[in-house]
């Protein structure tokens, strides 16, 4: 196949495009939207597991120990503690260090020197990798421990994590659900418009197939069409993407500094936002081949 | 270079339209099919153009058999014909230099050859000043020649035609008559479709003349 015949093809699918130039924006913002879509919810999605990701490592539980608990009884627990899985890391804080830090972080020094003696326990702060667990295994592992003669109360804040975790499964299931329904409404946007393109250019058909155009010849334009109105669309929506996450930047900016830390939207990477217009591409081009498959072939009898 | 065996023709439902029609054209020849409107001239060019199909009997050009041509060897077989319509199908919205370019285009061929050609075949027909006109700006008769420039511009074997001067006046139709009989000075198969008597009259070609489904053919073209 040479080179100028597909060259001449793409001019040609160019300037019908170009002759309509508000139905082809049309046509590209609507793709555009609905790509955004399911596209947008994706990155919400990561964005959120990133998040997810740096909080995971500071989820800790704290095993508050009875003040009586014998010496081998905290060494049993710490020994089961350790070899629990999912558990990376078990720090015993004996009730000296713990005044120590509470002091530290405290002005009320005075208060408790007021007390006596030392009103805080001895525990054990367990750092868990929540993802390891469902969420009602979890609880059932920190009631388990809770449940050792040694402690007296077990204090969490694994279980939203956990939560969280599975939210996020969910709602990729669901992005995953509407990026299908919407790619086959991008396909049957495209195959609309290329269907209305084909109706207006009967008559062209119709005289390159007598004089000898072949099937591939005259459907070549119209796929180019759909592939080119693909990537404008996959690269417009990009675009939204990136400034709605631009938009949201700003608010995520002031919620993080409530929390303390810092936590800086991605939208997409440039290898995303390049599969992105690649695939959205392809659904372009998808579309054109089923209009033009059932709409030429009775020129062909 | 055009021959019928036996060949009936009719559409789905309809009686025939064709019976049993024998043709011997040979390479290089010139003839006019006639006979009145409804008689089968159409449908016999269509048949050619491989627009319709044989009912029955044998259809071969160049020795090609129709009824085998496959469906992905049409569009080749098509590029070795022109053909002129009554109403020039010419696409209103292209120049005339894209209008007669298309039958290049569709073979592959590459611009700078595309360009001569159609330079060369649009002042054959006597508007090669004219490329970047749209046919709306033109009269009947010029509309008609670059039909027929879109129609030899790939130098043919065969040409068909049909009821190319139907809409002419007799001066204009001369002129396209002249054309098409400049061609078949230079080698091409002509076969052109009218029904009109008068220019029968004048033109001293060849009849072969089609009644009641009937083609009446001269010794020679048997
Ligand atoms: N596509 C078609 N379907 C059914 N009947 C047709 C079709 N084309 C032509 N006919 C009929 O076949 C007959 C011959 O038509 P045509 O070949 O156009 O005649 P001509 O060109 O000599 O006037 C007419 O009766 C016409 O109505
Ligand atoms: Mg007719």
């Amino acid at each position: 196949m040479n080179l100028h015949i597909r060259i001449e093809a793409a001019r040609n699918a160019l300037s019908a495009l170009g002759r309509q130039p508000i139905s082809t924006a049309m046509t590209i913002l609507a793709l555009a939207i609905v790509i955004a879509l399911p596209v947008g919810l994706f990155t919400v999605l990561t964005n959120m597991e990133n998040l997810l990701g740096s909080w995971r490592n500071q989820a800790q539980i704290s095993l508050f120990l009875h003040k009586d608990a014998s010496p081998q009884a905290i060494n049993r627990l710490q020994h089961t503690l350790a070899k629990t899985e999912g558990v990376v890391g078990v720090r015993y804080v004996s009730a000296d260090a713990a005044l120590a830090e509470f002091q530290k972080h405290s002005g009320m020094v005075a208060a408790i020197r007021t007390l006596g003696e030392n009103p805080l326990p001895a525990s054990f702060v367990v750092q868990l990798d929540p993802l390891r667990y469902p969420p009602s295994a979890l609880q059932q592992l920190i009631s388990h421990w809770a449940q050792d003669p040694a402690v007296a109360t077990a204090q969490s804040d694994l279980h939203w994590v956990a939560r969280l975790q599975a939210i996020l499964a969910l709602g990729q299931r669901a992005a995953l659900i509407l990026a299908v329904l919407l790619a086959l409404g991008a396909v049957l946007v495209m195959g609309n418009t290329i269907r209305l393109h084909i109706a207006q250019r009967r008559d062209e058909i119709d005289v390159a197939s007598l004089v000898g155009a072949t099937r591939a010849f005259i459907r070549r334009p119209f796929l180019y069409q759909g592939l080119l109105q693909g990537a404008v669309a996959g690269l417009v929506a990009w675009g939204i993407v990136v400034a709605a996450f631009y938009w949201l930047q700003g608010p995520v900016d002031r919620v993080s500094a409530l929390y303390g830390t810092q936590f800086s939207l991605v939208a997409l990477t440039p290898e995303q936002g390049a599969v992105l217009v690649i695939a959205s591409a392809l659904l372009g081009w998808l579309g054109s081949l089923l209009a033009v498959g059932r709409h030429l072939d009775h020129t062909f009898a | 270079m055009i021959r019928l065996i036996n060949v009936t023709k009719h559409y789905p439902g309809r009686h025939h339209v064709l019976r049993e029609v024998n043709l011997h054209l040979r390479k290089g020849e010139m003839a006019l099919l006639t006979g009145p409107s409804g008689a089968g001239k159409s449908t016999l060019l269509k048949m050619l153009l491989r627009l319709e199909g044989v009912s029955n009997g044998t259809l071969m050009v160049n020795g090609v058999d129709l009824a085998t041509l496959k469906r992905r060897h049409i569009p080749a077989y098509r590029r070795r014909i022109g053909v002129v319509f009554q109403d020039h199908k010419l696409l209103m919205d292209r120049d005339l230099f894209a209008n007669v370019a298309l039958t290049l285009q569709v073979a592959g061929l590459p611009a700078r050859q595309v360009q001569s050609r159609v330079r060369a075949a649009l002042d054959k027909v006597g508007l090669g000043d004219r490329l970047r006109e749209y046919p709306a700006t033109l009269s009947g008769g010029e509309q008609q020649r670059v039909g027929i420039a879109r129609a030899i511009v790939h130098t043919p074997e065969i040409l068909l035609a049909d009821e190319p001067t139907g809409n002419l006046d007799p001066r204009l139709s001369n002129e396209i008559l002249d054309l098409f009989r400049d061609f078949h000075h230079h080698g091409t198969t002509v076969l052109i479709a009218t029904h009109d008597q008068g220019q029968i009259d004048r033109l001293g070609l060849p009849v072969l003349r089609l009644e009641g489904g009937r083609l009446h053919t001269p010794e020679d073209y048997q």
